[in-house]
């Protein structure tokens, strides 16, 4: 699915919710949740935490997000091979990556980017994204 | 039971635990003395209807529920997690008890005798964590209480099976304990002895004096000895102990 086909109007209607459910996950103020936000390097976020953000996300918006579809979804067309290869995202796999998540700041994503350090870009907006996928099936 | 050690709640009083494999021997017992400190409790149990309904009608005025529910497959696990946590809102304590044994030299065991040790002593542990530790981990709190066994530690004749299930309960319980340790999830194991259980049966009959003689207590141990030692691992009293495993085996590992 095309990163255009979600308005940033959708990523608003439902961004309170999400910003309210990792607020709560990380046990921090939602003040300090912005919608650009790297919940790991902003707000401590640990992996394990995105499970449980996740599983939050599952529950309040009833929809299933698959564990890794971000990054199968923002391989998109790539092959595992073509997006990343020992454990460095490639020059192509790097593009899509960059037009795929546009609500990372590009100045937060530099070439070479190692596969490991993809959920580090992940904002608030990133997972509201998620959520809108997924409804939209 | 007023002003007896039995009737300390434990802060258990209101909470909920769901036990598997609660119909009879050790399970039964953890139910019944959870249950009995206030605890609202649903156990499960695999085929014996008869003795899940025993469990309940022998103990009215206690909050307690038996389902059946096979542990060895995973949906089944997710759904009765997510039926409970409709019912009652939280689990706040998971006990893992439900185990078979299928003792034998190890050259005599059929593939039958290894899967389904193996799939109910292990998988069924890991299906229930996984299933209960998500709601766990948003509530920042919970309790997993895994049950192993002395044979994890002490080799024994014709346990190879077994003690191998029982052994990746530990290794299991510890890393979980790591996983989760920062989400306020205490997991710990109780390791049993020789427990006077119909499931030890051939056990004890087999081995006649030869292992009381090795129990520094000289005797058996009783379900009821197992559930306390549960019930602490539940209870606030226990609120500082994670990844651990705790002989209660009257000094047969020595």
């Amino acid at each position: 699915m095309s990163n255009l086909e979600i308005s940033q109007d959708s990523i608003n209607s439902i961004y309170p919710k999400v910003a309210e459910i990792i607020a709560d996950a990380l046990g921090c103020d939602e003040d300090e949740v912005k919608p650009d936000s790297s919940l790991i390097n902003d707000l401590e976020a640990e992996s394990i935490d995105f499970l449980d953000i996740v599983f939050r996300l599952e529950r309040e918006f009833k929809v299933k997000i698959p564990r890794g579809k971000a990054v199968e979804d923002a391989r998109g067309e790539l092959s595992e091979e073509e997006f990343e290869q020992s454990g460095v995202v490639t020059d192509a796999g790097f593009e899509k990556l960059k037009s795929f998540m546009t609500e990372v700041p590009a100045d937060r994503i530099s070439s070479p980017l190692k596969s490991a350090e993809i959920p580090k870009l992940f904002t608030t907006e990133t997972f509201c994204k998620m959520v809108i996928r997924e409804q939209q099936g | 039971m007023s002003d007896t050690v039995e009737s300390l709640d434990g802060g258990l009083a209101g909470k909920n635990a769901l036990v598997t494999g609660g119909s009879r021997g050790i399970g039964r017992a953890i139910v019944e003395r959870l249950a009995s400190s206030g605890m609202d409790v649903t156990f499960t149990y695999l085929n014996n209807e008869a003795a899940a309904n025993e469990v309940v009608e022998a103990n009215p005025g206690l909050k307690i529920t038996g389902v059946k529910v096979d542990a060895r497959k995973s949906d089944a696990a997710r759904e009765c997690v997510e039926t409970m946590i409709e019912r009652v809102d939280t689990i706040d304590v998971m006990v893992n008890n439900a185990g078979v044994i299928r003792d034998n030299l190890l050259p005599m065991l059929e593939d039958e005798d290894l899967e389904a040790v193996f799939s109910t002593n292990i998988e069924g542990v890991f299906n229930f964590c996984r299933a209960v530790v998500p709601f766990m981990m948003s509530k920042r709190s919970g309790r997993i209480i895994n049950i192993s066994s002395v044979s994890a530690e002490k080799g024994g004749r014709g346990q190879t099976n077994y003690a191998a299930s029982k052994g990746a309960i530990n290794s299991f319980t510890k890393s979980l304990a790591v996983e989760v340790g920062r989400r306020n999830i205490l997991v710990n194991a109780v390791a049993p002895g020789v427990i006077e259980t119909e499931m030890s049966q051939s056990v004890r009959d087999l081995a006649g004096d030869e292992i009381t003689s090795n129990i520094l207590l000289k005797r058996y141990g009783l379900p009821s000895e197992i559930a306390n030692a549960v019930w602490f691992l539940s209870s606030d009293l226990s609120s500082y102990i994670t990844g651990q495993i705790l002989s209660v085996d009257g000094g047969f590992k020595m």
